[in-house]
């Protein structure tokens, strides 16, 4: 063998065509981290706090991917596992919409995991009737209801079980297999295609299983140059980001007398959290935000008896669960709901299609919460789709919702992938929300991603700076989140921040139900923003305090006066509870020795001063203003000894989320002997009517957390 | 190419998009280069990504000294190395092609697509060193010198190594030749 043989033969290599998603994957995955060491090498150079805030980032994920990818075998039994994973919430949440349309029973509560309640979606869109063209989607009754008993049958599982299938480790190949095209048959109609139109059109039943077989193979079989790759969907894995804070710890009254913070509407956390609880995996500490874990809930509050003030506070105090001689301060407010004819919106839905949306719990998932969100709507709204990511373009021309068939079918002719251009697709959307901007109406761009923000404005910073300058033109700005392994949750919230509007994560059709119809009229329309709370506690009647969550939405004291300083926002029907823990003078349960220098002038200080005061524990103060105004309104209110007691089931229910939450973070503040119990129980005490079971849901999940770590 | 180095200098400039760009254009050529350097896809792919994710923490560190794709090779040929040594930690080198382990005599020179194979599995098999010299210079045309501007050694160190992998290679298949 010569040198001009070697040569001809090193050069001639057949090299095997590379996989078009692995490359999307690695192009991603460096994308990501090119960014982030972007971001490191700024943090270095500016050393600003704020600026980590916003982006801050947790170093290790493009090092945990690597780890992951490199042990090809555990990662292709895990890919099995996250599709199938992914997939199984799908026909799972279908069966019991079937069940309902087939049956007509109303049995919502289907085990503990992500899609229960479906029932109400299926009978709210089918008794809707011919006025709403969803209504004959769902009436292939007698076919679906037999692909769900397949389903089942082929699955060989009951609907508990299925989540602990979930929660196997990788080692089973052949079962997760047959899982996987099971899942696949009932989705299998390839990623673009609605998922809804796909079930009911199950004539196409064999072919598609084929396709699903096909694909199944495609991810164990250790991938062969197949004309078909297109066809398999896109994985991701650990590079989920969110913001690194640390838990807030107890205040000494006398060196910090007051606690200023900004209302946090979002939930985005509790579905993240959800997701992965069932799918049997702990959620790191940065991603439980206890406020958000709360605030997921509705609570029954007092509404404002006047209608000019949006909301009014309603204050409770009872025993803390977790602690001895401590107590919880409670301070709930509920939003007014609105009142006749909803305001006109004007919505540009600003869309992800990069491949990697092309996975059937993102893209797909997508549409059809569109769809339900579009089913709210009134005629007389407009809607406009621009996408980005894949293809940067307008999918749909402002379009009024009386033309229902146009939006939908520009819906469904959206498909993912496709290189990724870099034009702006935010400027588009923003412009179109523009052009039909109407005074009267609620205008807002409603952005839906993966974590992919290749929206035009590649930095971060201006990102946010762009859409807090289209805000004060009356334009908002609300993110919804999909999928898992890429999930860009820090971006996401400060983008919806500055754009006055929620960040949500949307895991299942259940949570676009809640999030798109049920609080339709509190995310799209805000009736107060910025909405800032201080309490000043009294030094007399209390020692040290603690507020639960909130800390990413920290405040300066100097904050709470100045208009200019951003806060959250609240929109019709929304309640925000925040919780302070709260340890009286005298309590046995102080954690600071009183200081033996320098007390004794405060002393003299607030004797004059208690005189009026004495049973004020402290001093609530709230600032808010109308969406229009640019001038904030106080509310203020003192919190008395009377209230003791006073806590009901709403306050137990969200005093045994904060609970959870905290024992996910580690429970630093509770006591050894608070369990998972405990939670359980307080949950049940607070349960109450629980409308659409989010609350039974919300047991359920304390009890799979408890059986995950037993 | 003065496309590339603009895009080079914006990347360097922390613009992610012509990042995202830069990746994309070459990631078939580093593919091609990491399946050279361990044989199969599945590898290949996991070398590829992490060669990616070594190219977004270390494109400042491309001075233009180089040709760009001459210095890709070599993020490629490390990512391909620190994969192997991780990977080593938890198994066995990966099993090679059985293939490529048929009896290397029959039908070898008839079948001269299963005899580039074989050359490829020894090739695979060579130390890193003289695997990576002969890479750059045999498949991917590079003068000694510039495979040694690409590796960081001396020229005489390419040319060397490269004396050395054929001693092997020879060795190897000579002997199967008097035979075939």
């Amino acid at each position: 063998m010569d040198d001009a043989q070697l040569k001809k033969i090193l050069q001639d290599i057949d090299v095997p065509e590379h996989d078009i998603n692995e490359q999307k994957r690695a192009v991603n995955v460096a994308v990501s981290e090119f960014k982030a060491h972007q971001q490191e090498k700024e943090k270095k150079s500016q050393g600003s706090s704020f600026l980590s805030r916003l982006m801050g980032r947790n170093s290790q994920n493009g090092r945990e991917t690597m780890e992951q990818k490199s042990n090809k075998k555990l990662l292709q039994g895990t890919a099995m596992l996250v599709v199938a994973g992914a997939l199984f919430a799908v026909p799972f949440m279908y069966e019991n919409m079937y069940e309902t349309v087939g049956e007509g029973t109303t049995n919502s509560t289907a085990g503990g995991a992500g899609g229960n309640n479906f029932s109400s979606i299926a009978t709210n869109i089918s008794t809707s009737g011919a006025s709403n063209p969803f209504g004959n989607l769902f009436k292939d009754d007698q076919k679906t209801t037999e692909v769900a008993k397949l389903n089942q049958v082929e699955l060989g599982l009951t609907d508990g079980s299925q989540t602990r299938q979930d929660q196997q480790p990788a080692s089973k190949p052949a079962p997760e297999m047959e899982m996987a095209e099971a899942d696949m048959a009932a989705v299998s109609p390839a990623p673009e295609t609605s998922m809804v139109e796909g079930l009911v059109a199950n004539r196409a039943m064999k072919a598609k299983e084929r396709k699903a077989e096909g694909f199944a193979r495609h991810l164990i079989a250790p991938v062969p140059p197949q004309d078909d790759v297109h066809q398999g969907y896109y994985k991701d894995e650990g590079r989920d980001k969110f913001e690194e804070f640390n838990v807030n710890p107890f205040k000494q009254v006398s060196a910090e007398p007051v606690s200023t913070f900004s209302v946090d509407v979002d939930t985005s956390s509790y579905s993240f959290m959800r997701r992965q609880l069932n799918n049997g995996q702990m959620p790191s500490k940065s991603a439980v935000r206890v406020e958000e874990l709360i605030n997921y809930f509705d609570y029954n509050y007092a509404l404002p008896e006047d209608a000019s003030q949006p909301f009014k506070p309603t204050v409770t105090l009872m025993d803390s669960p977790w602690a001895e001689g401590k107590q919880l301060m409670q301070i709930g407010i509920k939003g007014f709901e609105i009142d006749g004819p909803q305001p006109k919106s004007n919505l540009v839905f600003l869309l992800d299609i990069s491949g990697s949306m092309n996975s059937p719990d993102k893209l797909p998932l997508l549409k059809n919460s569109l769809k339900l969100l579009l089913s709210k709507l009134n005629d007389d709204d407009t809607v406009s789709i621009v996408t980005y990511a894949g293809h940067t373009g307008v999918a749909l021309e402002p379009t009024p919702v009386s033309e229902k068939s146009t939006i939908i079918n520009a819906m469904d002719n959206l498909r993912a992938g496709g290189g990724t251009a870099g034009a702006a697709g935010i400027e588009l959307a923003y412009k179109m929300a523009e052009e039909n901007f109407d005074d009267e109406a609620v205008n807002r761009v409603i952005l839906a991603t993966d974590g992919d923000f290749n929206v035009g404005i590649s930095d971060p910073k201006k990102l946010e700076e762009y859409v807090e300058k289209k805000r004060n033109t009356g334009i908002f700005l609300s993110v919804l989140g999909f999928g898992q392994g890429n999930y860009n949750d820090h971006i996401m919230q400060s983008l919806a921040q500055n754009g006055n509007g929620v960040a949500a994560y949307i895991d299942n059709l259940n949570e676009a139900r809640k999030v798109l119809v049920e609080e339709a009229t509190s995310s799209l329309f805000p009736i107060a923003k910025d909405v800032k709370i201080q309490v000043e506690f009294n030094p007399n009647a209390v020692a040290e305090y603690r507020l639960i969550g909130y800390e990413t939405r920290h405040l300066n004291r100097e904050d709470f006066n100045n208009d200019k300083v951003d806060a959250g926002d609240i929109g019709a029907g929304h309640t925000v509870t925040a919780i302070y823990e709260i340890v009286p003078t005298g309590s046995s349960a102080v954690s600071v020795d009183p200081l033996r220098y320098g007390d004794a002038e405060e002393k003299t200080e607030t004797a004059t001063a208690d005189t009026d005061f004495s049973n004020e524990i402290a001093f609530l103060k709230m600032r808010y203003k109308l969406p229009k105004e640019d001038t904030s309104t106080l509310i203020t209110t003192p919190i008395t000894t009377a209230l003791e007691g006073t806590a009901g089931q709403e306050q137990k229910f969200a005093t045994a989320v904060a609970g959870f939450a905290q024992l996910l973070q580690g429970g630093h503040h509770l006591s050894g002997d608070f369990d998972y119990d405990d939670v359980i129980a307080l949950a049940q005490e607070g349960k109450g009517e629980d409308t659409f079971g989010y609350r039974a849901e919300f047991i359920n999940l304390v009890k799979l957390t408890k059986a995950t770590n037993q | 190419m003065d496309d590339e180095d603009a895009l080079i200098k914006l990347a360097q400039k922390g613009d992610a998009v012509a990042f995202e760009q830069l990746v994309n254009r070459h990631y078939v050529t580093m593919f091609k280069m990491a399946f050279k350097w361990c044989g199969n896809q599945n590898d290949a792919e996991d070398i590829t990504q992490d060669a990616c994710i070594k190219l977004a923490r270390g494109l400042d560190s491309f001075k233009g000294d180089c040709a760009f794709t001459s210095w890709l090779y070599r993020l490629t040929i490390n990512a391909g190395k620190d994969w192997y040594k991780k990977q080593n930690r938890h198994t066995q080198k990966a099993e090679p092609d059985p293939e490529a382990l048929d009896n290397v005599s029959t039908n070898a020179k008839s079948d001269s697509k299963l005899y580039a194979k074989q050359v490829l599995a020894a090739v695979q098999d060579l130390p890193d060193g003289e695997k990576e010299a002969l890479l750059l210079v045999m498949s991917e045309g590079l003068s000694h010198k510039e495979a040694a501007k690409a590796l960081g050694v001396k020229e005489s160190t390419v040319s060397w190594r490269i004396h050395e992998a054929r001693k092997k290679l020879n060795a190897q298949f000579e002997k199967e030749q008097k035979y075939g």
